[in-house]
């Protein structure tokens, strides 16, 4: 296909665009975060710059809660979702058995469901089973949101698996537990590290399904929510900037362990 | 080989011998997860909105007095209100992202991968922080109010809770989950097809109605889907964005849960809510197979 | 105009073993639909088609052929107008078509990957460029019924049939049904048949051969298979890094090849590295000991030339017999290709030539023997 020079040119502006859009709001949020002025309004003087409101957020002994609250959740979210979505991405993808079209179907349902009604379903359901909710149980809500995405990750580096390997090992006379631990795993590792950093991020910015199940605890999303619609307060965009550049932190050391296995899985494969 | 222990019929024989069997063992924790995770509180909220109302026990005789309320009252409004929202988000999106879509696909190279993560990333940052961006932008002496008063002398008011600003806020926060869906489905179209098409004397309207929207409807069919299920269920948007000028279902089941404490009606609300968007999935995930989409269908 | 199509449709599915049939002959100057003058096409610093030239005549069979990497698809791609050549000009019946876009030009390419729209019935695929134009529903069921009968697709099971649930030489047919639907002056193909078996692909060959006879359109085919250029075409043009290497009718070429390169691709063939040492003898590098040679022709003394003898062209020498060259071989295999047989033979360690005998005239020597040709069966070409 020709693409003149006009049309590439086009698409750049537009896609530039986009961008310049979708990123307005985080600058919006440095520029507030950086006021001085208990009231914000724009633009401010130079002199009225400063970052006070960062040293406020990282001295603020409520702020520690709700992170440390907001990371156990992600933990916890973390590891039970890719241990479930291990062996469902297999059910998934790898092995034959006659429900598997039903799964594959259904293993997507959670996430196109409403997170807010979702969320509300499960604090009746606690209040039925007459448990106390806390910060524990929003990690099982978030699991239960988060295990098919997992499973998705996981399931599309299974479906390169080649079976052949698993074969060849049970051929020698490795037991299933063996082949598991010494072939699939290894194999399926990048796909489980870019699902752990999915679990990771997506619990700790999700604020639809923490909101009806922390209880007595707060995860940082509804402590900004609470924040933000009862009137400005200068502390909550520097926790907002602070929360992103975590999140963008994450991103870019869980990406750089993924390439790193993906590449150490490479180099070692023809040694196998 | 394990033949040569034959004392003891293993856990692994048995394995071997039953077909399938270590499939549905597989998926076993996740389908307990699924089953006592989101059926069966599901369940609990279907069978809350037969309770009477105000109650918080689910040991009451069945009633339907909550749906009564429901259709006597005002909330087929909110329900309307979700859909519309949620319908013109849909489209907006469509026309926003399948462009953006098509230059990933077809015509950006490294840029493509560049432009996938910066908007990647948004989708780990709480959307409350990027809506509550939004509300800066446009306050009152917020960063665009400001720069049109400084600058161009301009004075405006709140620009803020607005019908317009909620779909803005909305389009704004689902935009990757059209985008992505949309990319792969761009990414279906194979060249040489386009190519055979304009070949044929197709100008490019007629490659885009004939070839490329027919071929990509997989990734047009997901992204809509995804686009208005979360955003009918939307309830930051319409809250931040939209002070209290629009109620959409989704925060008329939330002030029942808080406000109200009328738990059954919350729940029949749900209910209601709950049926209609399954409607809408089924129908829509009956079409298609996610397998197709991904290009990855193996020999059953 | 003389028409002397006396060879029997199917001589095409033997190629190259019948004597080449009487084409008539055709004179490109006279009515050339397509003119390519000069076209050079790069990609940043590497040239993929460098400064070719040459016309196509009106209902002509036109064949290029090369191996990968010869350019010969970009050069395609440009005749369609999916490429914009560098340099050079695209004269399309005398009109510069540089920059017309594809779906503005009377041209129409059969891809090799046919890109079959999947998502249309075969009768949608083939009716797609008249719907394209406007044309009633009718009419366009009425044609792309026509075409498919000419295809030897009987409509009434294929029209409303998949195009995905079509077998390989189904969607041959369909493709082309369709890129006659669209009724373009000339007709290009992109290696379509190289994906096909060889049994289906001769079919088809022949299929392709008969239709461009019936309809009289002009056909510029696009192959690395020299012998399928063969069995085609009217005219062959042999592509190398970019560059035409030898244009002219398929007889011409396989009688005389201008050099080892083109008579290298023609098949299997024997070349010789041959250095001439006065008049018409010359000496034969082998590798390990020189071997006198007598040359078809004179050459001027240390003039390195490469010595083409075809497979069928060795014979063994039996007692009594001469011949205008001779030399002691030892036989290391044979094969059986049917009619015939073809030995492997070595003539010293790391040098082997290779025989093809019809079956009765099979070798009763078992390891060594003594191999001869006639003079006039050996070609001297440029390397």
């Amino acid at each position: 296909m020709i693409v003149t020079r006009t049309q590439k040119a086009g698409f750049s502006l537009y896609a530039g665009l986009v961008l310049l859009v979708f990123y307005f709001p985080v600058f919006c949020i440095i520029v507030a975060s950086l006021s001085k002025k208990r009231f914000f309004s724009f633009p401010y003087a130079s002199e009225d710059m400063t970052f006070k409101w960062y040293a406020d957020a990282l001295n603020s002994p409520q702020v520690h809660d709700f992170v440390g609250v907001s990371l156990r959740i992600a933990s916890v979210t973390a590891v039970a979702s890719v241990t479930i979505g291990f062996f469902s991405a297999l059910a998934y993808a790898r092995y034959r058995w006659r429900g598997r079209q039903t799964f594959q179907r259904l293993v997507l349902l959670p996430l196109f469901f409403p997170q807010s009604v979702l969320g509300l379903a499960l604090l009746m359901w606690f209040n039925f089973l007459d448990v106390t909710t806390a910060w524990w149980t929003a990690a099982i809500v978030h699991t239960v949101w988060i295990a098919p995405i997992t499973t998705l990750i996981i399931s599309i580096q299974a479906y390169g698996l080649d079976e052949s390997l698993e074969e060849a090992a049970r051929d020698m006379g490795a037991t299933r537990w063996q082949i598991l631990r010494k072939i699939t795993i290894p194999l399926l590792l990048p796909g489980m590290i870019s699902a752990t950093c999915f679990a990771v991020l997506l619990s700790w910015g999700n604020f639809a399904l923490s909101l009806f199940t922390t209880g007595a605890d707060s995860a940082l999303p509804e402590w900004l929510y609470a924040r933000m619609t009862s009137g400005y307060q200068p502390m909550v965009p520097a926790v907002g900037v602070i929360n992103v550049g975590v999140a963008i932190l994450l991103v870019i050391v869980l990406f750089a362990i993924v390439r790193w296995s993906t590449r150490k899985s490479r180099t070692s494969a023809p040694s196998h | 080989m394990s033949d040569a222990s034959p004392v003891t019929p293993s856990k692994a024989r048995l394995l071997e011998r039953v077909p399938g069997l270590i499939g549905a063992l597989s998926a076993s924790p996740f389908a307990l997860l699924m089953l006592f995770g989101f059926v069966a509180p599901l369940l609990c909220v279907v069978w809350f909105g037969f309770m009477p109302s105000k109650t918080f026990s689910l040991l009451q005789t069945p009633t339907l007095e909550n749906y009564a309320t429901i259709f006597n009252q005002t909330y087929f409004k909110s329900i309307l209100w979700s859909l519309g929202l949620a319908a013109v988000t849909v489209v907006i999106l469509l026309v926003i992202c399948f462009p953006l879509a098509f230059a990933m696909a077809k015509i950006f190279k490294g840029a493509a991968s560049f432009i996938t993560y910066a908007i990647a990333t948004s989708l780990f940052v709480s959307e409350n922080i990027r809506l509550f961006g939004w509300v800066i932008g446009f306050m009152k002496r917020g960063v665009v109010g400001g720069t049109l008063e400084t600058w161009f002398g301009l004075q405006t008011d709140s620009l803020l809770y607005n019908i317009p600003v909620i779909i803005l806020g909305m389009v704004y926060v689902y935009l990757p989950f059209m985008l992505f869906p949309l990319v792969l489905g761009v990414k279906m179209v194979p060249d040489q097809v386009r190519e055979a098409a304009f070949d044929l004397g197709a100008s490019r309207w007629q490659v885009f109605k004939k070839i490329d929207l027919p071929l990509s409807m997989p990734g047009v069919m997901i992204g809509s889907l995804l686009v208005f299920v979360l955003s009918v269920g939307a309830i930051s948007e319409a809250k931040i964005l939209g002070g209290q000028k629009v109620v959409t279902i989704a925060s008329d089941i939330e002030s029942e849960f808080t406000y109200a404490q009328n738990w059954p009606l919350g729940s029949a609300l749900s209910t209601m809510f709950i049926a209609l968007t399954t409607v809408v999935v089924f129908f829509a995930l009956s079409r298609f197979d996610l397998e197709k989409l991904l290009g990855k269908k193996p020999a059953e | 105009m003389l028409a002397l199509r006396t060879a029997p449709a199917n001589s095409a599915a033997y190629g190259l073993h019948l004597p080449v049939c009487f084409y008539r002959l055709m004179d490109p100057s006279a009515t050339p639909i397509l003119e390519v003058a000069n076209v050079t096409k790069r990609f940043g610093k590497f040239t993929a088609v460098n400064d070719v030239s040459f016309a196509i005549a009106d209902g002509e069979f036109f064949t290029l052929v090369g191996p990968s990497g010869s350019g010969k698809t970009t050069l395609l791609r440009m005749l369609v107008g999916m490429e914009k050549p560098t340099t050079g000009e695209l004269r399309l019946r005398g009109k510069i078509v540089n920059d017309l876009a594809p779906n503005k030009r009377p041209t129409c390419m059969v891809f090799q990957s046919l890109a079959l729209f999947p998502h249309m019935s075969v009768g949608k695929n083939v009716e797609f460029p008249l719907s394209i134009r406007g044309q009633r529903e009718s009419e366009r069921r009425t044609r792309a019924w026509e075409l498919l009968k000419l295809l030897h697709l009987d409509p009434n099971r294929y029209y409303d049939k998949n195009v995905t649930q079509c077998s390989g030489g189904e969607r041959q047919r369909v493709a082309l049904a369709r890129a006659l639907a669209y009724d373009p002056d000339i007709l290009f193909f992109d290696e379509p048949l190289s994906a096909l078996d060889a049994r289906l692909r001769k079919t088809l060959q022949k299929e392709l051969k008969d239709i461009q006879r019936s309809t009289k359109k002009t056909f510029c085919y696009v192959t690395h298979s020299l012998e399928e250029a063969m069995v085609m075409s009217d005219r062959v043009a042999i592509l190398r890094s970019g560059m035409i290497e030898q244009i002219g009718l398929p007889d011409e070429i396989y009688a005389s090849p201008k050099n080892a390169f083109v008579a290298e691709f023609m098949g299997e063939v024997n070349l010789l590295d041959i250095t001439a040492t006065g008049g018409t003898s010359a000496e034969w590098d082998t590798g390990r000991k020189p071997l006198a040679l007598t040359l078809p022709a004179p050459l001027d003394v240390g003039t390195k030339r490469k010595l083409l003898i075809r497979p069928e062209s060795l014979r063994f020498i039996a007692p009594g017999d001469t011949a205008g060259n001779t030399v002691p071989v030892r036989i290391l295999n044979q094969f059986s290709l049917g009619s015939r047989i073809q030995y492997h033979v070595e003539v010293v360690p790391g040098c082997t030539l290779t025989v093809e005998r019809l079956r009765e005239e099979r070798s009763t020597a078992t390891a060594d023997a003594l191999l001869g040709w006639d003079l006039a069966d050996s070609q001297i070409l440029e390397s």
